[in-house]
């Protein structure tokens, strides 16, 4: 048994004792340590030392076969980035997910963390970020939602879910706690019953059967339709977390305010919601990395998502064989982001256990 | 104006099932200051939080300054802004500096601008002695601090009643008496109070009355010296021969 409390400094002594115990102890560590070894290196030449970079050479990749075709990234990374979007205005798009990028950042320093502070950022930046991709105004040519594609697609979903999500699930979490049984339960029942069904259903739902249920009026483009399910699947996971940081909290402080004459809504919103979202920071964050992910899924109901505008890019004759550098491309898109918020939010947790006032 | 700053007759509280309160009636005039002493689970803290609606009452009827205490909200709003209170765990807003605790209520609900609140916050603070921790959070300051402020920050509401439930209980014993003194210094300029509290010496010393409660009824009352020197009651006798310490 391997005592969990015990620091693993990397000492000659520890590595004995962990990993060189017995004969065959050693025997399982040295393969290992072989084998990984075998495969990072593989790896690096495969991704490195034989692979193929520079614009258009598809032709010497075809009859390359140990290394990465590279020059696939180089030659399509437009049509991966901004997919069907019209050539000449891809500026905006890039332009658009940039300014997204930075929303995000802000996102992150202490100065934006006010009940309006954030919301107004979030505000801005999604408006600007749809007039740049929407166009129409300001001499921008109109480009359609049906033409959007790409990283600026799986923003534009991640940013919009976010953005109706996160009202509707502090407005879920305060039903959820409400005086009246029935109102609570009710509530406690569409959450539960939301967030037992897979989010793909909700989507297949939102996209594909809603405009046979809903009248014409209502009906309105199916990437809205998808994006508001989505944002009550999110507010369904997101208000069960905040209402957990609304019981963290202890019963004197609604009682204090109410003492102090304040109304229920300055309750919630200087009281009650600061210290919650304060509680549940860290699942918070860990939402929104399994909700970016996740957006991909709107690939399968014939959404142009990076996903399936990476599939278009490496889909023609010319570049059939570079799907594997197309899913590294991708994945690392997602990696860099799901990984940097997963990084914060455990800086974050730190940050908060350290000076836990 | 009532004379009566609190009324309170036939007043009937349960807890589900559980009788907390039988039958209370009870004045407290204008400036007068009540003490009130009873067992662990006499309904003490039950009484005091009735009086502005942290515990609804089911029976009987409470007045505040003459304001009906029912279910319309506006009476219930108008009545605390006229009681403040005093917790035993100070509930301080740990989110907030001393200040923004102070100015919070003030500004949400009296609306006053931010520059008026800060002006009474700070008077308030110097008064309660600790204006040099305005910039502080409430989890760097000490108990005795820590309920100093919650001590201004209710007065900060410019309230006629104040309602203390076992301010100094959950306090380090050096610590009482900081609190106290505040408390002495409020009850000499005339503020009526009712206080549940164990303090008998402060309850000698500042209280018009001494209300003895055990099973949610209130057994005994009395002048404090009265009291203190020949309590009617055999219950009463009991308890104070435990809290006095003979
Ligand atoms: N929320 C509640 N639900 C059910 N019973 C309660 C509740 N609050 C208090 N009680 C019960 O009501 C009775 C009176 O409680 P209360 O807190 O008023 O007593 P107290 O005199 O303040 O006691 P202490 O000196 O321990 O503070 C107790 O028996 C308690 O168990
Ligand atoms: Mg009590």
């Amino acid at each position: 048994m391997t005592d969990l409390s015990m620091q693993h400094t990397l000492s000659f002594k520890t590595v004995k004792k962990h990993y060189f115990a017995t004969p065959l102890n050693s025997a399982i560590t040295v393969l290992l340590a072989v084998f990984t070894a075998w495969v990072l290196w593989g790896l690096f030449n495969w991704a490195f030392l034989d692979a193929i970079w520079g614009y258009g050479k598809n032709e010497e990749c075809r009859t390359h076969e140990d290394g990465a075709c590279w020059s696939f990234v180089a030659t399509r990374w437009r049509i991966v980035l901004f997919g069907l979007y019209p050539f000449e205005e891809q500026w905006r798009s890039a332009l658009a997910c940039i300014v997204m990028l930075v929303v995000a950042i802000l996102s992150c320093v202490p100065v934006f963390w006010s009940a309006k502070r954030l919301p107004t950022l979030w505000v801005i930046g999604f408006a600007t970020f749809y007039i740049l991709m929407r166009g129409g105004v300001l001499g921008l040519t109109p480009v359609v939602e049906r033409d959007w594609g790409g990283l600026s697609l799986t923003v534009f979903i991640f940013a919009a879910v976010c953005l109706l999500g996160m009202p509707l699930s502090i407005i879920f979490a305060l039903l959820r706690r409400s005086e009246m049984p029935w109102i609570a339960r009710t509530m406690a029942l569409v959450i539960d019953v939301i967030r037992s069904l897979p989010l793909l259903s909700i989507m297949f739902t939102f996209a594909i059967v809603l405009p046979f249920v809903l009248p014409d009026w209502a009906i309105g483009d199916k990437l809205y339709r998808v994006i508001i399910g989505y944002a009550i699947f999110f507010a369904c996971y997101q208000a069960e977390i905040i209402r957990g940081g609304m019981q963290a909290l202890p019963a004197g402080q609604e009682e204090a305010a109410k003492a102090l004459g304040m109304g229920y809504w300055n309750r919630v919103g200087y009281v009650v919601l600061p210290q919650a979202f304060r509680n549940a920071l860290p699942p918070t964050i860990n939402q929104f990395v399994i909700t970016f992910k996740e957006t991909s899924l709107v690939t399968i109901i014939g959404f142009f998502d990076i996903l399936a505008s990476g599939r278009a890019a490496a889909g023609t004759a010319d570049w059939s064989f570079a799907t594997i550098e197309m899913y590294v491309f991708v994945g690392l898109i997602f990696f860099v982001f799901v990984f940097s918020l997963s990084r914060y939010g455990a800086y974050l947790e730190h940050r908060l256990n350290v000076g836990s006032r | 104006m009532p004379d009566q700053a609190i009324s309170i007759r036939a007043m009937n509280k349960y807890y589900g099932g559980f009788h907390a309160l039988k039958d209370i009636d009870l004045d407290v005039d204008r400036g007068e200051k009540v003490v009130i002493c009873g067992p662990s689970g006499s309904g003490k803290s039950t009484l005091i939080r009735c009086i502005n609606r942290l515990e609804e009452h089911q029976a009987g009827t409470i007045k505040v300054n003459g304001i009906p205490l029912d279910d319309n909200v506006d009476n219930i709003d108008e009545i605390r802004r006229e009681a403040g209170m005093v917790f035993q765990n100070f509930n301080l807003f740990p989110h907030m500096t001393i200040l923004e605790n102070c100015t919070l209520a003030p500004t949400l609900v009296r609306k006053q601008t931010r520059q008026q609140a800060e002006e009474t916050a700070m008077s308030y603070l110097e008064r309660v002695k600790i204006p040099e921790q305005a910039h502080k959070y409430p989890g760097e300051l000490s108990g005795g601090q820590q309920q100093r402020v919650a001590i201004a920050r209710a007065l900060c509401m410019a309230p006629e009643i104040m309602l203390f439930d076992e301010p100094t209980s959950a306090l380090d014993p050096e610590m009482i008496s900081e609190v106290l003194d505040v408390m002495v210094g409020l009850a000499e300029e005339g503020m009526t109070m009712v206080c549940v509290t164990h303090e008998m010496g402060f309850a000698r010393q500042v209280a018009d009355r001494v209300i003895f409660m055990a099973d949610g009824q209130i057994i005994e009352q009395a002048p404090p010296g009265e009291f203190f020197d020949n309590p009617t009651s055999e219950r009463t006798r009991t308890f104070l021969g435990q809290v006095l310490g003979h």
